[in-house]
């Protein structure tokens, strides 16, 4: 690694420090540092600052870690198996593939549906299910925009889908979705904090195998083969490691949109390395402080307007793939 | 090191015979045949990307079929006939890439993988190159590159399908001396196809694959012989 990338990193883990401090502190309820250090170590239950701080405030401020951090290492893996700088989780489908399983759990009225694991379940078996339709879908085009629009057609189809489904679920059920659907960090409670964190970790873990075969995959699927690689191997285990990591994030934060695109261009740009590891690391960090920020954003301005997190991550994303589009693909 | 037993090549149908031929280790092969007589598919055959049609394919007296994925990664090494660079990826970290089928599952780089690296990048005189962008680099340097990529890639036989098609003279007439000093060197078995007949025949001991275009065979001649018979035998121009 050279100067540039240690500096760059040593920059990220402070800013990232930086935003994870700021994100405790930005919520409308005023919570001073004794308050976060006693509910830590000195827990009183009567108190509503600590009940707050261990209920509510830590618990978003790792999930905004996880998620941004999870979806853009996806988005990166899905950039590179690819060969194509506007892939993503969200662009591709594999969300929508979570939000039509998660759909279907949440309004069959089925209890185990309805619990964190079955959610869950369902969440990463419809990312997994979806990858591997893009997967088959992306044998039959090299053409960077047509696999996108392949993704967007998946999406408007599974969305009429749901729609379906929601015409025949009643209110109460019908309301957690549309809730779950726009996208939000604050669902997560405490003691579900260590189911995301397993699986996360998971991920993570999968991601560090996936380093070699992606660094490879740069000089393309044939040479990949010819460097002692099995191409089909490698194709699925990216596709389970980014739909693990995707319906982690999405199964309990809703369809987060354009993260895991932005972020890994971004990371991309800022690196400008093709070693994986640098990357798998640099999207790791942005994408946790990107969304630190985008949450401490709507939290501040919830006194004003109640902004769902993704509908900022499109405010903000949504432009840079613009340019994106227009800057690299003339 | 490379044996030919009757082989018949071809895409579903034969394409081309090879009857009986051995490629050597220390020894350089030019493939030299019209367009579309076979010479990809050839190349591609030994690559294991177009089975056998029939007979007998070795290395090292092994059938080739019989090679894991790795195992042929560390017995062939194979360059392209542009590599076009990519970006962000500079010289250095594209050689390395040669060391994948050496490397543990997380592609950590051995004190032993690094000194290889480095002798690839002496042999071919590259060292001015080393942190340069693969993107910044003319068609002749980033050939010359793919070659010590291929280098590192510890085998003792490197394949090259038209490695001058996209090169000016001076840069072809340099990668087919460098191709026949490695193959001495080193002792490694190389073969490449190309349409640069003059050079091949100027430059001393490299061998000749001539595709014959009546009989559809691969016929092997020592570089004495003639540009005029080798245009006969291989593209048979006043018969079609």
């Amino acid at each position: 690694m050279n100067k540039r990338a240690q500096l760059f990193f040593l920059l990220l883990v402070i800013t990232l420090i930086a935003s994870f401090v700021g994100h405790l502190f930005a919520g409308q309820v005023k919570i001073t540092f004794n308050d976060y250090w006693n509910a830590v170590f000195h827990l009183d239950e009567t108190n509503t600052n600590h009940l707050i701080v261990r209920e509510f405030r830590i618990p978003r401020a790792v999930i905004a870690i996880i998620a941004g951090a999870g979806l853009s290492v996806a988005g990166m893996f899905m950039q590179t198996l690819f060969n194509n700088p506007l892939a993503g989780p969200y662009v591709l489908g594999i969300n929508t593939g979570s939000s039509l399983f998660v759909a279907f759990s949440m309004m069959t009225g089925l209890s185990f549906l309805q619990s964190d694991l079955g959610i869950i379940t369902s969440a990463l078996l419809g990312a997994l299910v979806f990858g591997f339709i893009i997967l088959f879908f992306s044998f039959f085009t090299r053409h960077h925009v047509t696999l996108l629009l392949v993704g967007l057609m998946l999406g408007s189809f599974t969305g009429a889908i749901i729609s379906v489904l929601q015409t025949m679920s009643s209110a109460q059920e019908l309301k957690a979705f549309t809730i779950w659907t726009m996208g939000s960090l604050q669902h997560v409670q405490f003691d579900q904090l260590p189911l995301v964190i397993l699986f996360f970790i998971l991920g993570t873990i999968g991601s560090l195998f996936l380093i070699k075969p992606m660094n490879v995959l740069v000089l393309g699927e044939k040479s990949t083969e010819l460097l002692g690689l099995n191409i089909q191997s490698v194709r699925i285990f990216t596709i389970v490691i980014t739909a693990l990591l995707t319906g982690v994030v999405t199964a309990f934060c809703g369809p987060i949109a354009f993260v895991g695109l932005a972020v890994p261009n971004l990371t991309k740009t800022i690196f400008r390395t093709q070693n994986h590891l640098i990357l798998l690391a640099g999207n790791f960090i942005i994408g946790g402080i990107f969304l630190l920020i985008s949450d401490s954003i709507i939290q501040l301005l919830e006194g004003t307007i109640q902004l769902p997190i993704n509908a900022f991550t499109s405010l903000v994303g949504a432009p840079f793939i613009i340019y994106i589009v227009l800057k690299r693909l003339k | 090191m490379i044996q030919f037993n009757k082989v018949e090549i071809g895409y579903k149908q034969a394409l081309l015979q090879v009857n009986k031929l051995e490629l050597k280790k220390g020894e350089v092969y030019a493939l030299i045949g019209s367009n579309g007589s076979g010479k990809s598919t050839l190349l591609n055959t030994i690559l294991k990307k177009t089975p056998v049609l029939s007979g007998e394919l070795l290395i090292n007296s092994t059938s080739i079929t019989s090679l894991s994925v790795n195992e042929s990664a560390k017995t062939i090494a194979f360059v392209d006939s542009k590599f076009d660079g990519i970006e962000h990826l500079n010289v250095v970290d594209y050689i390395a890439l040669g060391r994948t089928p050496y490397t543990n599952a997380l592609g950590r780089l051995r004190p032993e993988d690094q000194a290889i690296i480095d002798n690839s990048i002496e042999k071919l005189n590259l060292e001015q190159f080393r942190n340069r962008a693969t993107l910044k680099l003319s068609d002749g340097e980033r050939q010359m590159v793919s070659i010590a990529r291929a280098f590192c890639q510890s085998t003792p036989i490197i394949l090259l399908d038209e490695p001058t098609a996209f090169l000016d003279y001076g840069n072809r007439k340099k990668l087919i001396e460098t191709l026949s000093g490695i193959a001495k060197a080193e002792n490694k078995c190389i073969l490449f196809s190309t349409h640069d007949i003059d050079i091949c025949l100027e430059e001393i001991g490299i061998n000749l694959l001539v595709i014959n275009q009546a009989k559809k065979e691969l016929e092997k001649y020592p570089n004495t012989i003639s540009k005029s018979e080798i245009i006969s035998i291989g593209f048979d121009l006043g018969k079609e």
